[in-house]
Order: C-alpha cells, then sequence, then structure tokens
C-alpha cells in the first residue's frame, strides 16, 4: 500500500516540478543582451568602475597633490610624482602636480583614496569596460597635465 | 499517402537497365549509407540547437543568439571547431580500445538510426524481427561507453563507465518489456507493419491504459538509456566532471557528442513509431473532412512532428529534475519500472484476449 | 565574563593570571593548560572552542588563546596558553576535547611552527610542505620562500609528536592511505567543490571509506598582510574573504575596532547595517539554493535562483557601488547613506521574492529525487556540531541554537522579532530547509525594519589615525554560513599586533571527514553543497 501511495506521490511531486519549468517556458527571457544593448545600459551612479580626476573646463583639477590618498591607499595602486614651485601670488613654495599615476589593475575600490581626499579632487566613474590586452594600459595617469 | 516506394524503385529499375544487378544492389547500398549517414549528420545538428533553445527556454534565458539569426549557425559553428581540434592521446592509456570506443558508439548508434521507418516506403532496414534488431544494435554502445570509461586511465571515467554499464543493462529490460507490450497488441515485430496497424488509430489510444503505462516506462527507461536527464549519471558533470568521456577531446569526443543526441532521437523516433503511429496522420473516425486535410501532410513531416515532440518532452523532463544517486537509479528499475512491466504486460495480454482494446 | 569563573578557574589552576586589557583573559603556562582544558570542558561545561588563535608574543614566547563557550549557559571565557621556547615551542593538543581544534592547531602548527603534543595529524594545513620557516611569527624571512615552480606531491602520511616525561620528543608516522586503497582527487579543479578545495577520497566502488581535506590553493595570507595595514586598510580584505558574506564579513571587523576604540555606532548606522546583513544572507542563501540544485544536476532550478539573486545584487550594488566587493561598512559608520531608491526597492523585492520561493519548493524542494537523495544522508549529530564548532545552518540543521544574532546580539538584531530556524535531524534535507527558512526570516526582519530606519548621521567622526588601546579584542557576527569572528591583539600602534579571523568556513570542511564516511561519491556532493562553504574564507 505505502508502495502505491509512494509511487503516486513520487509521480505527483515530479508533475507540480515540471508545471513549474513548463511555465517559465513561456515566460519572457531575462537574458540582457550586452553588447548590443550597450547604448540603453547604464550603470547605477555609485557604481565603482575606475578612479578618475574630474576637470572642469578649464582642464584643471582640483589636485593639491598632498599625497593623502597615496598613504591610505593599501597596496600602492596611487603613484603621485610632485614638484616644488613658487606660489607667483604669494611667493611662497608650492607643490605642484606632475603624474598622477593609478593602476586600475591592482585596485581594490575600497574608496580609502576617495575618503581621504581633502578636496574631492578623485572619484570613481561608472565606466566598466576595462579589457585590454597588456597589464600595462591598465596604468593611467589620471592629471592632464 | 505517398509512397516513397515509387521512387525507390524507379531508381533500382534505372540502375539495373544498364548494369548488373549486383553492381546496382551495391551502388544503391553505397547511396542509401551516404544519405543515412548525412541525415544522421542533420540530425544531431538540428538536435543540438533544439536542445540549447529549448533548455535555455526553460531556463528563462534566450541560448546562442550570436552566430546567424538566432543563433542558428551556431551550431554549425561548433561542428567545424570540433572537427579542427586536436586528438589528444593519453599517457598510459590503452590507446587501441581508447580510439575504438567511440566508433562502437556511434556504429550502435548509426545501425539503430537505420531501422526508424521515416515514410511510407523509406525504410532502410525492415524485416520481420525488426524490434529485435534494434534492440540489439543500440545495445551495442553500452560497450563502447564502458571500453571508453576503461582505457582512459582515468578514475573519474572509470567509474563514469561502471555506472553506465550498469545502468544501460538494466533499464534494456524495460525498454524490451514496454516495447513487447505494444508486440502483443500488434503480433508482428516488423516496423512498417506496426506503422499500419495504426492507421486506424494510434496505439497508445487503441491499447488504452496498459499502451498508455508502457508510454511511460518507455520514455523514463528510454531516457536512461541514453544517458540523460535526470539518469545522467555516467557522465554526471557535478561528481565526475565528465564522466567516460572526460579524457576524449576533438572529434572522438564529438562522436560520443553526435551520438549522444542522435541516440535520443532513436529514443523519441521509436516512441513516435509504435506509440503515436509513425509517419501515419491523425485520424479522427468520422470527420472525413478533417482526415483528407491531414492525409496532404507528407509522411515524413508526422514522423519528425511526432519525434521532435517527443524529444522535446525528454528535455523538459531532463531539465526539470535533479540526478538520481547509483542506488535510486537501480531501486527505480527493478522496484518499480520492471515490475509494473510485467504487469502491464499481462494486462495488455487480457486486454488482447478479450479484445478489449479498440 | 562570569565572576564564578573569576574564582573557580584560579582555583583549578594556581598557576592562572588573569588580565583586564581589552576583553580580559586568562594566561596559563602551556605545560599547565590541558588540565585546565579538561576541567573546563568536562567540569565547565564548555563545549564550544569558537575560536583558537595561533600567537608570537615575542620576548614572551609562542602560543594561542582559545575562545571557549558554554553552549548551555552561554558563558564565555577566553584563556591563552603561552610557552616561552622559541627554538621548540610545543603546545598540548585539545582535539580529542572540542574536535575543532584539530585544523585550527593545524592552522597554528603552519604559521607558527607550534607543535601540538599528541595530535593525529600534524601536517600544515594552508602552506606547501616545502615551505621554509613559518610566515607569521615576527621574525620571519619571506626572502627564504621564492615562487616555487616545481610540483608539490600530496604524501600519504603524516606526523603526530608524543612527548615523554624526560622531555623528548618521538615522532611517529600516521598513514593517511594505504598503497592499495582507490584513492580519487576531487578538487582543486572540480565542478562541485566550489572553488579551488581539494578532498582526497578513498572509495570504494562508490563508497567513501576516508576523506582528507586539502586547503589552501587560495591562500593569500590575509592575516599576516593585515599585520602591516592600518585599521582602516585592513577593511578592504574582509569582502575578499566569504565573498558571499561580504557585508557581514566587514560588519564583524567594523564592531571589533569599535568595541576597542569604545565608538557608539548611530542608531540609522545600526539599522542599515542590519538590513544589508540580511539582503546579504539572502543573496547568500539564494546562490546556496541555486548550487546546490547544480551540484544535484538541477540545473534549471540554478537559473532561477541566480536570476532572482541579480534582483538582490542590484539593490546592493545601487547603495553601495559593489556587487560582491561592496566595502560599504566603515570604522564608526558605512561608507554613504542608503540611496533613495533602496526602501522601494526593497519592499518590491520581498513581494516578488515570496511567491518566487514557493515556486523553489515546487521546482526542488518537494521533488521526490531531491528528497530521496538529501534525506537521511550525511547526518551531522549535535554533537559533533558543537564539538567541531560547525556554527550556521550546519549547526542549526543540527539542532544546535548556534545563531550568533540570538546568542550575542549585535547591531539591531535584539530588537527585532524573529526565530531561529532549528532542525533536529542533522542530514542534508535539514541544511537545506534552515537555509530556504532563513530567507523568509531574514525577510521578516527587514520588513520590521525598513520602515522605521531613524533619521541620522550614516558616520560618525573619526580621527584620522585609528589606535586601538592595548588589548585584545573578539568580536563576531552571524555570517551568512556560521559564525564569523575577528580576533584583534592591539599593542596601541595604528596597525594590528595580530588580526585573526574566525573562518565560518574551516569547521564545516573540517566536519566532512566525519559526515561523508561511509556515504556515496554523489552524496558527497550534496553534502559538500548543503553544508555550504566557501572557499577564500577557509583559506583566507
Amino acid at each position: 500500500m505505502s508502495y502505491i501511495k509512494g509511487l503516486f506521490h513520487g509521480v505527483g511531486s515530479l508533475a507540480t516540478g515540471m508545471k513549474v519549468t513548463l511555465k517559465e517556458f513561456f515566460t519572457p527571457k531575462v537574458t540582457e543582451q550586452y553588447p548590443e544593448n550597450r547604448a540603453t545600459l547604464k550603470m547605477f551612479d555609485r557604481y565603482c568602475g575606475e578612479l578618475t580626476m574630474p576637470h572642469d573646463a578649464d582642464g584643471k583639477n582640483r589636485c593639491i597633490a598632498c599625497g593623502l590618498c597615496q598613504a591610505a591607499c593599501p597596496n600602492g595602486t596611487i603613484h603621485i610624482e610632485t614638484e616644488m614651485v613658487t606660489d607667483p601670488e604669494t611667493g611662497k613654495p608650492k607643490k605642484r602636480l606632475v603624474r598622477y599615476e593609478y593602476d586600475l589593475g591592482s585596485c581594490m575600490f575600497c574608496h580609502l583614496c576617495v575618503n581621504a581626499c581633502p578636496h574631492d579632487a578623485i572619484r570613481f566613474s561608472t565606466a566598466f569596460e576595462h579589457a585590454v590586452f597588456t597589464r600595462g594600459k591598465l596604468v593611467k595617469q589620471l592629471n592632464k597635465r | 499517402m505517398f509512397d516513397f516506394s515509387v521512387i525507390t524503385s524507379w531508381i533500382h529499375a534505372l540502375l539495373t537497365s544498364w548494369m548488373p544487378e549486383g553492381l546496382a544492389v551495391f551502388i544503391e547500398c553505397v547511396l542509401v549509407g551516404v544519405c543515412l549517414l548525412l541525415m544522421y549528420a542533420v540530425i544531431a545538428i538540428v538536435m543540438i540547437f533544439m536542445e540549447r533553445k529549448v533548455c535555455a527556454a526553460f531556463q528563462c534565458r534566450l541560448g546562442p543568439m550570436r552566430v546567424g539569426p538566432w543563433g542558428t549557425v551556431q551550431v554549425l559553428c561548433d561542428v567545424i571547431k570540433m572537427l579542427t581540434k586536436e586528438i589528444i592521446t593519453i599517457r598510459h592509456s590503452d590507446r587501441f580500445l581508447y580510439n575504438l570506443a567511440p566508433y562502437i558508439v556511434i556504429l550502435a548508434s548509426v545501425l539503430a538510426f537505420a531501422c526508424l521507418p521515416v515514410s511510407r516506403g523509406l525504410e532502410v532496414l525492415d524485416f520481420n524481427v525488426g524490434v529485435f534488431f534494434l534492440m540489439a544494435a543500440s545495445s551495442i554502445g553500452v560497450v563502447g561507453i564502458l571500453l571508453a570509461g576503461w582505457s582512459s586511465n582515468n578514475k573519474y571515467s572509470l567509474i563514469g563507465a561502471m555506472r553506465s554499464g550498469a545502468q544501460m543493462i538494466s533499464y534494456e529490460l524495460s525498454i524490451g518489456l514496454s516495447i513487447l507490450t505494444i508486440v502483443v497488441l500488434t503480433d508482428t515485430m516488423q516496423f512498417s507493419e506496426i506503422v499500419e496497424r495504426q492507421a486506424d488509430g494510434w496505439f497508445l489510444f487503441k491499447g488504452h491504459l496498459p499502451a498508455l503505462i508502457a508510454f511511460v516506462i518507455y520514455l523514463i527507461a528510454g531516457n536512461a538509456e541514453v544517458n540523460r536527464g535526470p539518469f545522467d549519471l555516467p557522465e554526471a558533470e557535478s561528481e565526475l566532471t565528465a564522466g567516460y568521456h572526460t579524457e576524449y577531446s576533438g572529434m572522438h569526443f564529438g562522436l560520443f557528442y553526435v551520438a549522444e543526441f542522435v541516440n535520443l532521437f532513436i529514443v523519441s523516433g521509436v516512441a513516435a513509431t509504435i506509440f503515436l503511429g509513425g509517419w501515419m496522420p491523425l485520424h479522427i473516425s468520422g470527420w472525413e473532412g478533417f482526415n483528407t486535410v491531414m492525409d496532404y501532410i507528407p509522411g515524413f513531416v508526422w514522423f519528425f512532428a511526432k519525434a521532435f515532440f517527443v524529444v522535446w518532452l525528454l528535455m523538459w523532463i531532463k531539465w526539470t529534475f535533479p540526478r538520481l544517486r547509483v542506488d535510486q537509479i537501480l531501486t527505480l528499475e527493478w522496484k518499480y519500472l520492471v515490475p509494473i512491466g510485467l504487469v502491464n504486460l499481462l494486462l495488455m495480454v487480457i486486454v488482447v484476449v478479450f479484445k478489449l482494446h479498440f | 565574563m562570569n565572576n564564578d569563573w573569576m574564582k573557580k578557574i584560579p582555583e583549578w589552576e594556581p598557576a592562572a593570571e588573569w588580565s583586564e586589557a581589552g576583553d580580559g583573559r586568562f594566561t596559563v603556562p602551556a605545560e599547565r593548560f590541558r588540565f585546565l582544558a579538561e576541567r573546563l570542558k568536562k567540569e565547565g561545561g564548555f563545549d564550544f572552542l569558537r575560536s583558537l588563535t595561533g600567537m608570537d608574543w615575542g620576548e614572551e614566547g609562542f602560543g594561542a588563546v582559545y575562545h571557549l563557550e558554554n553552549t548551555s549557559t552561554g558563558e564565555n571565557i577566553v584563556v591563552r596558553a603561552v610557552t616561552a621556547d622559541r627554538e621548540h615551542p610545543l603546545l598540548p593538543t585539545v582535539s580529542d576535547l572540542w574536535r575543532g581544534a584539530e585544523f585550527n592547531e593545524r592552522e597554528a602548527f603552519d604559521y607558527f611552527g607550534i607543535r601540538f603534543v599528541n595530535h593525529p595529524d600534524m601536517r600544515r594545513l594552508f602552506l606547501r610542505d616545502d615551505w621554509v620557516g613559518y610566515p607569521l611569527r615576527k621574525d620571519y624571512d619571506p626572502s627564504l620562500n621564492p615562487l616555487r615552480m616545481s610540483n608539490e606531491v600530496a604524501k600519504d602520511s603524516t606526523a603526530s609528536y608524543d612527548l615523554m616525561p624526560d622531555g623528548s620528543i618521538i615522532r611517529h608516522r600516521n598513514v593517511i592511505f594505504d598503497e592499495g586503497e582507490y584513492v580519487i582527487n576531487i578538487g582543486p579543479q572540480h565542478p562541485a567543490t566550489h572553488g579551488v578545495l581539494r578532498f582526497r577520497v578513498s572509495l570504494e566502488g562508490e563508497i567513501i571509506r576516508k576523506l582528507d581535506v586539502h586547503c589552501g590553493y587560495i591562500h593569500r595570507g590575509i592575516e599576516k598582510m593585515c599585520e602591516e595595514l592600518t585599521y582602516p586598510q585592513t577593511l578592504a580584505l574582509t569582502d575578499r574573504l566569504d565573498y558571499l558574506g561580504a557585508s557581514q564579513n566587514r560588519h564583524a571587523l567594523c564592531m571589533c575596532i569599535e568595541k576597542g576604540l569604545g565608538v557608539e555606532v548611530p542608531e540609522r548606522v545600526q539599522y542599515i547595517r542590519t538590513i544589508m546583513d540580511e539582503l546579504q544572507r539572502i543573496d547568500s542563501h539564494l546562490l546556496f539554493f541555486s548550487c546546490l540544485c547544480m551540484d544535484m544536476g538541477a540545473l534549471t532550478a540554478f537559473f532561477y535562483g541566480f536570476r532572482d539573486r541579480e534582483k538582490v545584487l542590484d539593490i546592493l550594488e545601487q547603495t553601495t557601488g559593489g556587487r560582491l566587493i561592496q566595502t560599504y561598512n566603515t570604522i564608526g559608520g558605512v561608507q554613504a547613506d542608503i540611496h533613495p531608491d533602496f526602501v522601494r526597492k526593497v519592499k518590491e523585492l520581498i513581494a516578488y521574492l515570496r511567491p518566487t520561493l514557493r515556486e523553489y519548493h515546487e521546482v526542488f524542494t518537494g521533488n521526490v529525487i531531491a528528497q530521496e537523495r538529501l534525506k537521511g544522508t550525511g547526518v551531522l549529530t549535535r554533537e559533533d556540531a558543537i564539538s567541531f564548532g560547525a556554527t550556521g545552518g550546519t549547526g542549526r540543521a543540527a539542532g544546535w541554537a548556534c545563531d550568533v544574532r540570538k546568542r550575542h546580539p549585535y547591531a539591531m538584531y535584539g530588537k527585532v522579532d524573529f526565530d531561529e530556524v532549528l532542525f533536529t535531524e542533522g542530514d542534508c534535507f535539514a541544511r537545506y530547509m534552515v537555509r530556504m527558512r532563513e530567507i523568509e526570516q531574514s525577510m521578516r526582519i527587514i520588513e520590521q525594519l525598513i520602515d522605521n530606519i531613524p533619521e541620522g548621521p550614516y558616520q560618525v567622526k573619526m580621527k584620522p589615525v585609528i589606535r586601538i588601546p592595548e588589548g585584545s579584542y573578539y568580536a563576531a557576527v552571524e555570517g551568512s554560513r556560521g559564525e564569523f569572528g575577528v580576533y584583534i591583539e592591539s599593542r596601541g600602534d595604528k596597525f594590528p599586533y595580530r588580526m585573526k579571523f574566525r573562518s565560518t568556513g574551516l569547521p564545516l570542511v573540517s566536519c566532512m571527514e566525519t559526515i561523508s564516511r561511509g556515504a556515496k561519491i554523489a552524496d558527497l556532493i550534496a553534502i559538500g553543497g548543503t553544508v555550504d562553504y566557501v572557499v577564500p574564507d577557509i583559506d583566507r
């Protein structure tokens, strides 16, 4: 008796499962057709794609070359080269940014550099297409000049 | 209904008119063989494409979309890739058996494939013990799988092969019993005859309850025979990576792969032939107009439609259920399918003896 | 710590010294530790070894810190055993008292070269056998270990050490696998090990006779790295432990640092952290469901789970900016306030997930094949679960109420109403059901919190350089798959002196041998799937 009962119960449970999959067979699919949908694909605005240094219309950035981001970085992703110049207005010596190097290949996106920056000179962009052929191309210079 | 024997006998007459009979028959054999292999390949490609699309649809995906419209050329590209890939030889493997195994599998599959009556007059192997021949031929495949597992010098492969041996030999029994049930109903073992007798109604309907039970048992056992669906233990990828064909590459793997899909088609084709009337159109007695319309649809369309419907059914099963364990597979066979099959056979005998069928 | 124990332990062991700094702990010399451990286990009822941390105290010598808990009374105690011998440090093993110590002592041996007397299997746990020196010792020289290109051959035997009364040590050779055994490798590259974990399995037909776990294929030395990072910098690494519990792991570390600093976190932050933890738990359990289905061969259910997990990840991504690696919790707050859409989306998710869970149950849970395969296989008893320290869903399936959210409520968990899902069977099906029910409980917790998030700051102003006062601190959260603890020993610097993560996965893996013995290979896959370990969390 339990044999037959078990048999019918088993067949019943299998049929329930098949009902579910049949329903899914006819529901719209969820596949995202990347790259065909590149034009419409938009990441969330907080998405961390890569570190960028925004420049204003004159091509100036807000970096003061204080080096806090470099110090905050856990794994040496940021490398800053500076030079000393005299400020034409005050005449005092001042640090100036020469080269802001950022290695996307080793960045952990921990936000410490962005948090450390006193002038909001750097922030994360939502770019996500980072594939390159050589690792060297991932080392980027963020400042324009 | 169009009879293809008109064409075949015309070719025969044409050939014999300008060459000796023996040579003509030989050429015909070669022709038939080439056609068969061509159809085999085409069906394999269609099946693989269908599997990808159907499985994707069940899984709320789209499946291949890139190559060709709706990804239709994808499989063709894969075939070319497979053909050009290197065949790797494994160190410490039994080289001869290792290379032989895929051919045994494909041989069994082609032999069984030749038995399918595609349309009236399009039967390649058709003789009075066709059912026996089909079962005998298709069970050669297990030898190939066992050899593949044994010769590749891989522990996963060996376990997969052993599972496969236990499974396929057991399920052969259920397949036999369910087909036998229909043989009892038809009292013939010739496929063309089996189809002819379904002109006035498919056996699934004619034999009502016992035929229905036999059909279900056949589907389950057939699924197990081709190592698919919930019975894919010999190649259970989450347990044995790929089972018996772990070490195969290139076209050697391709042969296993193709054989698996065509075997699925053969199982479905046989199901369509003996339960769903083969190339016989759907007739409903009394609806004369309907029946004539149905008759205009050629037989091979009917056959393929039915076979692919059964294929879809089996895919639906495969893409729904989790895999069984090896002891559960044997429990299912020996404690459920075989006893039910035997009782069902008895039931069919009673039905036939007392003329309870339609 | 309970006052009774403050009196009782010095009575039991006069050599025990109490020190107040941080959480407070007893110090026992190595040679006296074994007696105390036995009494604590047998008379004190401390049956759960929460964490075992190997230590190098420099001048003071080597040793280990034991965090113990009495599962019936909930009492906690911290004991450390110290040996001054820097040449041949020896500690008595406690692996026979708490089986969870077996792997942890191997880890301590691996990192510090402390040999545990009478431990049955004194091999390295994570590093290669040909590794020179012991990396977490303070005087370790990294140049001794260049990148090796040679293959590491797995040994079939192991060593154990006996201490003779005269102080000499005898080394025994213990055989793991005999010549004639049919040993098969499951992993490190295997579809069902969920990462690079390796089991060596001795088979008899399809039946498993022995199982030997090899860890370390994704070992990154995170604990060592933490010793050279400032506290805010260490946060970046926790997300990379259990990648399905990124939020909870980071929560634990933040909690531990905040505990050391004595920082009160605003209530808004507590709400956000709790909701995030529960979303993360749903995410993890959905992945668990998917992967279990895939391991069992139901590939379609796998896709359903992943489809729905995507919705959770979208919510997480919108607020935190990351999907797997979220870097959201910070010391004293969270990285950013919740996104304006957050509340609405979470509500939508819950409304969507309820009927979907029913669908899961229809397609997989109720399925006769799944039930046959999961029920009665891989049984872990309650005693074993406690002894191994197998917390999380695995422990609760065995009937052990081990939820940190109930045992040591943190964040908002003390104030919300939810059930601790308990089963008694301890088999694969119970482990599976615990997680499926926990998704429902998580949704319940979120529903209670989501509408009442109080206004307030999302970040406390912290000093630019964070220094934790001298002492040792332990904080734990209920991760997606068990208790995730952080142990920090500070000497008042801006770097931790030692930072140890109580892995949730290591105890789960250590009990694999016990529960899969006598099962079939297919069961091993089901057991591995339901035990639900995550490899980067084991290897750290």
